[in-house]
């Protein structure tokens, strides 16, 4: 069937509880944007045009319903000092972080017009927009603090404060809260709708105990920050999010996008709650044969589309960088196939 | 917070810089249809510049909190229908005759009316031709007015849900608009269409018996109060069955409440005008005067914005402070533009806009309280804008050029309105000993500099 609405007027409809022709259709072409364009990622990640334009050609090729502005969850704390390796055909790598140079009062919240690589976020948002903002939605993924705080440290050291030195941890969080928001605000104004990312609060990294205690607050706090304007809040953490099902509405977030769960559970505690946006299993789009692909979206839309509070179908986790494009191709075909609510 | 800032007009990045200030407690102080849970509305224009309305970053806004509720509020408004469907209640699409079926509309209770011929903005705020496009492919000539998206945005059904009833005005009427709501009528909707007369003047040869007038002065065969009349009864006969209720004594609540706000926005316009530098801006003013068509469809709410603006408004002017230079040249300014921008980019350039003609002047008259109501809604109808002749339309004008208080005249014309397109040489013609002015309002993203140069050559002249 001919799409009847354009990303944008569904996305607007699905955030007013309202059904849309079809279900908004968003596999998380995040990096994998430039594969579609034959470009180098160094490339994509450093220049904002660049990731514009990649963006734009996914979105040419695929027609799925959102551009993603995002390489990986480093960028804040990269704008405050962690220092990263730029490969040239992979994404940033970790190298040095800010706190094994200094303390947490001595590291400058970023400014998102000059520092790091968040000006080239500010670029490709920018550059989106213009393009195609009257009909797509520009969705610009923000690291939440907790995903920040551990990009800021050591990793380990970061998880072992958690236990034994919580008000450093609280120090730090606090700053990569003001950071996001920060950030989130530029974003706004550029058109860009802010999505949430906090990968390392699953419960494949962190307890729900330690979730609970620092992650979630933080969470809460910047979709406070959002919900001041009015905006409808994504967030997206990828994993394992089976313990920390329930704690979910607490963030209040508007819709929640989840990876390495059961959706028909998912769907049990949260249904009447939240927004779903999930959750294919992003190796299979790596691995797997087109038909078969397309034969698992097409069940797991049926189900999703029972949600009360409305769905996305979406790939749990970003996808892979070189996934093959027939197979996301077969993912977003029968996502849009299966996924109709106007008769 | 507000208390303190100087007047000024702002743009986008200094309005999120402003609404940080905002405390929480006063985004929830305002909400729309009393609901404090989905009802909040007081949000910076980048909210709805990041759901797509790209004019947006480009547009200027007064810096007051009462026109942060004046933008939040009015784009609100389809999420605003469709919470209001969801929440039991009936919307109701009135269209064409621009400020009286609401009145009738709004007499029942849980009733909200909206104007879908209002969509004809959309286009421009987005800068998007989507909508416009979508009606080409549903079989609109693209040399029709802009108001054409409004077809298309009843077929998307993604701008405001379907309505559970439509009033359509002819006759007398906008001749493109009339052609849409037969498309309309095509994809399914039943529509309820009124006949609008043409009030002609009394000619020498007329018994004047058989002719009346308005408090205004417009005249016209005294048949056509009892005609309407009657047109307006069909309205509410309609609505009634809808509904199953109907009391009169609504009615003339309802119409108190029209009369309420129409006496608040004459107060603006006149404060506004007589003000020694321009307190408000022209784009903001445009929002107020439209806003006499149906309250945005929540009269109350927009009543209590339209008093904050009226306290600004007349705070402003006894300081003599303002959002224009002193120097800023009076104009009148005749038929709305559909591209918001232009009235920004004509402020820019110097203009000071004291006079206007929205084709709504039958939304500014006051509705008589004290004779059968829908005898009084014919009767303020008859005061309409585009029901006469031409020379009645500019008589306002003619007054305030006769008076010395404009220096020139800007009409928008609107490119592809057979009506306006005739009608804007025929002004120009009436207007001929000042300085006049006409342009074609371009298409979304269509305002060039050669537009730009002719606005400026123009207020030159008149320095």
């Amino acid at each position: 069937m001919k799409d009847i609405l354009t990303p944008r007027e569904r996305f607007g409809l699905l955030v007013i509880d309202e059904k849309p022709d079809r279900c908004n259709v968003l596999p998380l072409v995040t990096s994998h944007a430039a594969t579609v364009k034959g470009m180098r990622l160094r490339d994509y990640y450093t220049d904002g045009e660049k990731m514009a334009r990649a963006q734009i050609a996914a979105l040419e090729t695929y027609g799925h319903d959102a551009v993603s502005i995002f390489s990986e969850v480093g960028i804040i704390a990269e704008a405050m000092g962690t220092e990263f390796e730029y490969p040239e055909n992979d994404l940033p790598i970790q190298r040095k972080p800010v706190l094994e140079k200094c303390a947490i009062d001595d590291v400058e919240c970023p400014d998102p017009i000059n520092d790091g690589r968040l000006p080239v976020y500010m670029e490709a948002i920018e550059y989106a927009y213009d393009a195609l903002g009257d009909r797509v939605p520009i969705l610009a993924y923000v690291p939440a603090p907790f995903t920040t705080g551990m990009m800021l440290s050591n990793p380990n050291k970061f998880l072992i404060q958690t236990i034994r030195e919580p008000e450093a941890v609280g120090r730090i969080l606090d700053k990569s809260l003001r950071a996001a928001i920060d950030l989130c605000y530029h974003i706004i104004d550029k058109g860009g709708l802010p999505l949430i990312v906090d990968p390392l609060a699953s419960s494949s990294v962190v307890s729900p105990a330690t979730f609970r205690r620092y992650a979630l607050p933080y969470e809460r706090r910047l979709v406070q920050f959002l919900h001041r304007y009015d905006l409808d809040v994504i967030l997206h953490i990828c994993g394992d999010t089976a313990p920390i099902l329930e704690l979910l509405p607490e963030t209040r977030a508007d819709l929640i996008s989840i990876d390495q769960v059961s959706l028909a559970k998912t769907q049990e505690v949260l249904s009447g709650k939240m927004r779903l946006i999930g959750n294919y299993d992003t190796s299979k789009l790596a691995f797997s044969a087109a038909e078969e692909i397309a034969r698992e979206v097409r069940e797991m839309v049926r189900l999703g589309m029972t949600t009360k509070k409305g769905y996305i179908a979406a790939t749990g986790c970003e996808v892979p960088v070189h996934a093959p494009i027939p197979n996301v191709m077969a993912f977003v075909n029968a996502a849009k196939e299966s996924g109709w609510y106007w008769v | 917070m507000f208390e303190d800032i100087a007047p000024a007009k702002i743009g986008l990045e200094e309005w999120s810089r402003q609404f940080a200030c905002v405390s929480d407690d006063l985004i929830r102080r305002y909400t729309y249809y009393g609901n404090n849970e989905w009802g909040i509305y007081l949000s910076p224009p980048a909210t709805f510049m990041v759901y797509g309305a790209r004019e947006l970053k480009k547009l200027k806004y007064d810096n007051s909190l009462a026109a942060l509720r004046l933008w939040g509020f009015t784009f609100n408004e389809s999420e605003r229908l469709f919470r209001a469907r969801q929440n039991g209640m009936r919307v109701i699409a009135t269209m064409g005759d621009l400020g009286t079926v609401p009145v009738i509309v709004m007499a029942f209770p849980s009733c909200i009316p909206f104007y879908p011929d209002c969509t004809w903005w959309t286009p421009f705020f987005n800068e998007s031709t989507v909508l416009l496009d979508k009606a080409s492919e549903l079989g609109v000539p693209e040399a029709s007015c802009f108001v054409r998206s409004s077809l298309a945005a009843f077929y998307k059904r993604a701008y405001f849900p379907k309505p559970e009833a439509l009033f359509a005005s002819t006759g007398a009427s906008c001749d493109d608009y009339s052609a849409l709501m037969q498309m309309v009528q095509d994809l399914g909707h039943d529509l309820t269409w009124l006949e609008i007369p043409y009030r002609r003047q009394r000619h020498e040869e007329d018994d004047p018996e058989e002719f009346c007038g308005t408090e205004q002065g417009y005249q016209y065969a005294a048949r056509f109060d009892n005609y309407l009349a009657n047109e307006y009864r069909r309205v509410w006969d309609k609505m009634r069955a809808l509904t199953g209720n109907g009391d009169t004594a609504e009615l003339k609540r309802s119409i108190r409440k029209a009369n309420r706000l129409r006496r608040l926005v004459a107060k603006i316009k006149k404060t506004a005008g007589q003000a020694s530098v321009a307190p408000f801006p022209a784009l903001e003013m445009m929002v107020v005067e439209f806003g006499n068509l149906y309250g945005y469809g929540d009269i109350d709410e927009w009543t209590d914005i339209v008093e904050m603006v009226h306290n600004t408004v007349s705070e402003r002017a006894a300081k003599g402070t303002g959002v224009l230079g002193p120097d800023a040249v009076p104009i009148a300014w005749i038929t709305p533009t559909a591209d918001p921008l232009l009235l920004n980019v004509a402020e820019n350039l110097g203009a000071r806009i004291v006079e206007t003609e929205y084709v709504i002047n039958q939304a500014h008259v006051e509705i008589d309280e004290n004779i059968d109501p829908f005898l009084a809604l014919a009767r303020s109808f008859m005061n309409a804008s585009l029901i006469g002749s031409t020379s009645e339309r500019v008589r306002r004008i003619r007054d305030s050029v006769n008076q010395g208080r404009i220096k020139g005249v800007i009409i928008s014309n609107m490119l592809g309105c057979s009506h306006c397109a005739m009608e804007t040489r025929l002004i120009e013609e009436k207007l001929k000993d000042l300085p006049v002015l006409s342009i074609d309002v371009p298409a979304p993203m269509g305002i060039t500099e050669q537009l730009r140069t002719r606005i400026s050559a123009f207020m030159e002249t008149l320095r």
